[in-house]
């Protein structure tokens, strides 16, 4: 862990839906340049915490500071723009669209998104989306996706759409990515590619990520620190083999000891 | 009905098969496009049409009792005397700006909540430009309607004439639109439209303002449809509020998306001369067969027939295949599929 300041700061954020607090009095930090994993049972807040970083909600109370700024509140697209992305547990590709042209939405800022543009300057357009379209075809080339670049995104098997989404992450360059859950409904050698990929993200482009996962030797093996939530708070926070050790955290899931996939 | 006979029916049948394609793109950028459900196409139809009747027909005639205010005549103003011809195009871009306005403000107030409210606030923006012209007389003539209504290059060709001139017209600015529409939605500010179609929260979480792009689809759509109505006023040439009723303002040019195929620009073309193909070929069938209901009940058991053998539309969604590059190749055999 570095000694600067956290690049994530959840202050005291609590998030009640109706008579339901899903998000309680919460608080954590992360650290740039971390690959730090958020665990806890099924309920435990750790998807709607990444709602209301993103953007999708905000906060019943609380603050959440990216980068030293306040963003709780923000519109998803405002945080995308101050470097925080995010993907979805339950992946959002756009079905009738292709595989290329899901990754070619992402980049910021393209000229052809004006709409005079797409008339008075065509040329410049046309030039900017082959930059883009080279680099989606590199990042497709990345996650093993090449051979399905022209597919709609609709057709693609659950574990395709999970390396899509990370693929939409790597066509922006984020500070920090939130992911939930992606290793769930992947196969070994794919989960293994992935892995590579995050660690590829972290080390070459100091790519912060904060990762929500079930698969415990995922976690145990790419994640330091993790942090445990439960009742929409958090209860341990520590390197992996601490937080197996974790008294409450056992008490947490069950009563059982942490090992193997979940 | 003599050779000649049909051939000018049959340029009629054109000329209002054009107009109603320019209605069908519009709301193409709308709905096949972005997902925007405009159950008011009336409403921007009428809108183009009336301003561009106003501005340049005759002021209001004493004799015959007409007394509305705005009697328009611009193209013998002294300020913009500029004649009948050049109004037509000034006309034609008024009634856009004015479709546009009026969907900046409708889709400011309604584009951030949820999608039904965009639908109840266009059916309701449809009825009450409707009932508007209906009731406020000084407006433009109430239920008399405007029946003064110049033609563009009136004096160049014989009346008789005429229409194989307007036929032209209406082409070139067809072609002029599909070509805007079309280079509009195969760029990336299309792609994001679809984007939005597809999903916004996930458009949001690719960094798109999603409000904005669905504002200036709405916006665009609308100038289109007021091109549309612009083009039909100076067609028919009598404009009264009856003309906007839902039915052949709004369900028809859905019909015409719907077969033709949603999110197809070529699609929405085609989808309007089928469709008013059928409206207008069934008025020759014999007996209760050319009652309007039946030849409406036509138009439905069209849509059920291509929405049960095809429906996507007799031509599908475009699509964007790209030439996969040859290392990729070697990934590909080496890819356990998920």
């Amino acid at each position: 862990m570095t000694d600067s300041s956290p690049i994530l700061q959840v202050c005291n954020v609590t998030k009640d839906f109706g008579g339901v607090r899903a998000v309680d009095r919460c608080t954590l930090d992360v650290m740039p340049g971390t690959i730090t994993g958020l665990i806890g049972p099924n309920g435990a807040g750790k998807t709607t915490l990444f709602n209301l970083a993103a953007g999708d909600l905000s906060p019943t109370s609380g603050q959440i500071l990216f980068d030293g700024m306040v963003i709780s509140g923000l519109q998803p697209h405002q945080t995308f723009s101050r470097g925080l992305m995010r993907t979805f547990q339950i992946p959002r590709e756009l079905r009738r669209m292709t595989v290329l042209e899901n990754l070619m939405l992402v980049p910021a800022r393209q000229s052809g998104e004006r709409l005079w543009s797409t008339w008075l300057t065509p040329w410049k357009v046309a030039r900017q989306e082959r930059q883009i379209q080279a680099r989606a075809l590199d990042v497709l080339e990345l996650v093993n996706l090449s051979h399905l670049a022209n597919e709609l995104a609709g057709n693609l098997s659950g574990g395709q759409k999970k390396l899509l989404e990370l693929a939409r992450t790597l066509m922006a360059k984020p500070k920090m990515v939130l992911l939930d859950e992606p290793g769930a409904g992947i196969n070994r050698t794919l989960l293994r590619d992935l892995s590579a990929n995050i660690v590829r993200a972290s080390v070459e482009r100091n790519v912060t990520f904060l990762i929500i996962e079930h698969d415990m030797r995922f976690v145990m093996t790419m994640c330091d620190p993790v942090i445990v939530m439960a009742n929409g708070s958090v209860i341990s926070e520590g390197t992996p083999s601490a937080i197996q050790r974790d008294p409450q955290v056992l008490e947490a899931y069950l009563g059982g000891r942490i090992s193997g996939p979940a | 009905m003599d050779i000649s006979g049909v051939i000018d029916y049959l340029i009629g049948f054109t000329i209002m098969a054009i107009i109603y394609a320019i209605f069908a793109l519009g709301l193409n950028v709308h709905w096949g496009f972005t997902g925007l459900f405009n159950i008011g196409i009336a409403g921007f139809f009428a809108l183009g049409a009336y301003t561009a009747a106003l501005l340049t027909s005759p002021p209001p005639d004493p004799d015959q009792f007409e007394d509305f205010i705005f009697g328009g005549d611009l193209a013998n103003q002294g300020l913009l005397d500029l004649g009948v011809d050049a109004w037509f195009f000034l006309g034609l871009a008024a009634a856009a700006v004015v479709c546009g306005l009026v969907a900046l403000i409708v889709g400011t107030i309604t584009l951030r909540l949820n999608d039904d409210y965009l639908s109840i606030a266009t059916l309701g923006i449809a009825e009450s430009v409707r009932f508007f012209f209906l009731n406020e007389k000084w407006a433009a003539n109430g239920s008399k309607g405007l029946y003064r209504i110049p033609k563009f290059l009136g004096d160049v060709v014989a009346p008789e004439n005429y229409d194989y001139l307007y036929v032209v017209v209406a082409l070139v600015i067809l072609l002029i639109l599909f070509a805007a529409v079309q280079r509009a939605v195969r760029s990336p500010w299309g792609r994001v439209l679809r984007a939005i179609r597809e999903d916004e929260v996930a458009t949001a979480a690719s960094g798109k303002n999603v409000f904005h792009f669905k504002l200036q689809s709405f916006v665009f759509g609308a100038m289109i449809m007021g091109i549309g109505g612009a083009l039909f006023a100076h067609h028919v040439r009598f404009l009264s509020p009856l003309t906007f009723d839902p039915l052949l303002a709004t369900f028809v040019i859905w019909a015409m998306l719907m077969v033709g195929g949603s999110g197809n620009n070529l699609g929405a073309v085609l989808g309007a001369f089928v469709v008013w193909g059928v409206w207008a070929g069934t008025q020759f069938l014999p007996g209760v067969f050319s009652d309007p209901s039946f030849r409406l009940l036509m138009i439905g058991v069209l849509i059920v027939a291509i929405m049960l053998l095809r429906p996507g539309g007799l031509l599908g969604e475009w699509r964007r295949i790209v030439a996969s590059r040859p290392a990729s190749a070697a990934a590909r055999d080496s890819t356990d599929p998920g």
